[in-house]
């Protein structure tokens, strides 16, 4: 049972570790909403993981993810809409060329 | 009783209608004289059967008495005649006046209140009455009051009047709380002390209204009122109130009051009659005459018999209003009542002139003339009292001066100029010749009238007349034939200033009242002094005292002040150098940490998910280590 737990540990640590370099190494807007979105799933991962090997009888942790799974598609849409606002009016949705942000 | 009402309502009615309608004055006032005339006939010959008395409501247990014993309704009778014929008389002197309803209103009144005082039964109502004479002389001598010195004339006399009414005031008050009663004949019982005491109260009270030394003044001056008047109140109003007020308490007085009297009458004689003779004006030789025919009065109470002094005023009544009735007619020819005016006046109006001679010789005392029988009583009285070394010469100077200034005045009137012929006067004539009548023939009545007063008055042996009728011729014939400048010698000048004493006030009141002012103003203004001293020490004192304190306020203040300004520069440097610094310099940094924070705020996603990565690192690390704190 713990091998399991240990399976999905480790291939949610690499959706992380790919979640996190995506975010940080890409320059593309659209593809760091991507690595964000790894790393959520990648806590996903986890937290299904957990809920099967402590607290299988329990049903709130299910919920909990379909809650997660809602909110993170509200964030993907709110985040593409930017992206394609931004690409209709830069041209590009290049991040190293957007510093009207600055404060 | 309806007598008594009519003597005195009779005239106060008339007077008051007269004053009310302002119409047919004379017809009104000559009604009310003849009524108020027969009220007093009627009155007398009630009283001769027996006392007529009236009690009416006054004051508590002090009713108010009218009382017609036979002396008060023959005094009664005298006002009345009096008067009706010189408001006879007065309708022909005032015919032209256009204030005469006034003038016979104001008359009538003057009438009533004397009526009143000589039928009063008690001191109250005398008072009342004396006092309304006083007030109505006032009125009838300010009568013409437009004139320069009328009104002060008028008031003068008032003054003098009033002023000595204060001793009728103590004295009736005194017998009042005496003899319990104020009634006057129960009050005449007094003796011993109170009744000398109240004597020299009712004498100064008497001089006053009689005009004696040294108040004669005021008579004279009050011949600035209408002719008419000055006969009514020289003659039996006004100035018979005084004597008639001694006649009437002549029982109550003692030996000492008498003398004082006596004295008081006789220099008032003798001094007055010397100021007539040295006068150059009629009408204010008449007035001093007036005074000194009281002084001989005085001089007949102040020797015992009353009686004698009662005889004179009423010849003096009937001979007074003769001689002035005359003398205004004179005046009215001559526009003036000066002596040197009226020289040969006499000549023009051979009757007037008859009758003011008659009336003249009269007063001088030549027989059978009144003024004969009564002056021989009062020298006889004055012979036979105790004080007779006093009195007598005293009586026997009044009666040649008498003399002299009568017989003076007829040289004056009948020597000079006679003039143009003057029209009749038929009224004025009337007048004065039932008055001269009465002043040429009442002498023979007195022996009845003694019998009706029930005082017969002892007859003198021969020595009296002739000795009065001596002294009446020799009177006359210095005044006739040598001039008063002559008689008097260096008298003259002091005599026509009316001597030292004229106005009486001067010497005997007004200097003395200055002088006690002088003394009370030296006083007042030591104590004035004094106090200042005292009021300025203790101010000074006080001041100095409060000075301190506010000095010490002031430094108290002054410390606060201080104190408070030294607080707010502690406050000002506390405020500058350590609040402000300490905020300005979290200020400071506050900008500068947000300075060096904004450096972070790059812009760029990626820096920024870095730094978050970096971040939650770091948190990672402190979760991690956490085990190991504790």
């Amino acid at each position: 049972m713990i091998l399991e737990l240990m399976i999905a540990l480790t291939a949610g640590a690499a959706m992380f570790g790919t979640g996190l370099y995506g975010a940080l190494s890409q320059t593309n807007l659209v593809m760091i909403i991507m690595g964000v979105e790894l790393i959520l799933a990648a806590a996903l991962v986890n937290l299904v993981a957990f809920w099967r090997y402590l607290h299988p009888e329990e049903p709130a942790a299910q919920m909990f993810v379909l809650i997660i799974m809602a909110v993170m598609a509200v964030e993907m849409t709110v985040g593409f809409g930017i992206a394609i606002a931004r690409f209709r009016s830069r041209g590009s949705v290049e991040m190293e060329e957007a510093r009207e942000l600055k404060g | 009783m309806n007598f008594l009402a009519l003597t005195l309502l009779a005239p106060l009615l008339s007077g008051l209608t007269i004053l009310a309608l302002r119409r047919a004055p004379e017809a009104l006032a000559l009604a009310g004289a003849v009524l108020g005339l027969i009220g007093a006939v009627g009155l007398f010959i009630a009283a001769s059967d027996g006392t007529v008395q009236a009690v009416l409501p006054g004051l508590p247990d002090m009713p108010l008495r009218l009382v017609a014993t036979p002396l008060t309704a023959v005094l009664a009778l005298v006002v009345a005649t009096v008067a009706g014929f010189v408001l006879t008389y007065a309708t022909g002197y005032m015919a032209g006046d256009p204030e005469k309803a006034r003038f016979f209103g104001t008359m009538l009144l003057f009438v009533t209140a004397m009526q009143g005082l000589v039928l009063a039964g008690d001191w109250i109502m005398l008072l009342a009455a004396w006092e309304m004479i006083g007030f109505a002389s006032y009125l009838l001598i300010g009568f013409w009051h437009g004139r320069a010195g009328v009104a002060s004339a008028a008031t003068r006399a008032f003054l003098y009047t009033r002023s000595a009414d204060l001793g009728l005031y103590l004295g009736a008050f005194l017998l009042i709380g005496v003899a319990g009663t104020s009634e006057i004949s129960g009050t005449l019982a007094i003796t011993g002390a109170p009744a000398l005491i109240a004597g020299l109260f009712l004498l100064v009270a008497a001089m006053g209204k009689s005009a004696q030394v040294p108040l004669q003044d005021w008579l004279q001056r009050a011949m600035a009122g209408p002719t008419p008047v000055s006969a009514l109140l020289h003659s039996a109003t006004l100035v018979a109130a005084g004597a008639i007020l001694l006649i009437r308490t002549a029982p109550m007085l003692p030996g000492g009051a008498l003398l004082a009297i006596g004295i008081v009458g006789g220099l008032t004689a003798v001094i007055t009659g010397l100021i007539a003779l040295a006068e150059r004006d009629l009408k204010r030789l008449l007035a001093a005459s007036t005074a000194s025919q009281y002084g001989l009065m005085l001089v007949a109470i102040g020797a015992g018999v009353p009686i004698a002094a009662l005889l004179h005023l009423i010849a003096h009544a009937a001979i007074k209003s003769s001689l002035f009735l005359g003398a205004g007619v004179f005046q009215h020819d001559r526009e003036g009542t000066g002596l040197d005016t009226l020289a040969g006046a006499g000549r023009a109006r051979p009757g007037i002139f008859a009758g003011f001679a008659i009336a003249a010789l009269a007063l001088a005392g030549i027989p059978p003339l009144a003024a004969f029988f009564s002056k021989d009583a009062i020298i006889a009285a004055a012979l036979a009292s105790t004080a007779a070394p006093w009195l007598l010469p005293l009586a026997l100077a009044g009666s040649v001066l008498t003399g002299t200034y009568m017989g003076r005045a007829l040289k004056v009137l009948w020597t000079g100029e006679a003039g143009p012929a003057r029209t009749p006067v038929p009224f004025m004539a009337i007048g004065m010749s039932v008055l001269v009548a009465l002043a040429a023939g009442l002498g023979f009545s007195f022996g009845a009238l003694e019998h009706v007063l029930g005082a017969e008055i002892e007859k003198p042996g021969w020595i009296v007349p002739v000795i009065g009728l001596a002294v009446g011729i020799g009177g006359l014939a210095l005044g006739w034939f040598f001039a008063p400048a002559r008689l008097l010698g260096p008298l003259l000048a002091p005599a026509q200033n009316g001597f030292t004493v004229a106005g009486g006030m001067d010497g005997l009141i007004l200097r003395p009242s200055l002088s006690i002012a002088a003394a009370c103003e030296a006083f007042e203004q030591r104590l004035l002094a004094a106090q200042i001293g005292l009021i300025r020490n203790l101010g000074l004192g006080a001041a100095r005292l409060v000075d301190r304190g506010d000095g010490q306020l002031f430094k108290f203040s002054i410390w606060i002040g201080q104190q408070s300004l030294r607080l707010g520069r502690g406050t000002r440097s506390m405020d500058t150098n350590r609040i402000d610094v300490a905020i300005f310099g979290l200020v400071r940094r506050i900008t500068a940490a947000s300075t060096r924070a904004r450096r972070l705020q790059s812009g760029l996603i990626h820096r920024e998910l870095a730094l978050t990565v970096i971040g939650i690192g770091l948190i990672v690390i402190v979760l991690l280590t956490a085990p190991h704190y504790f």
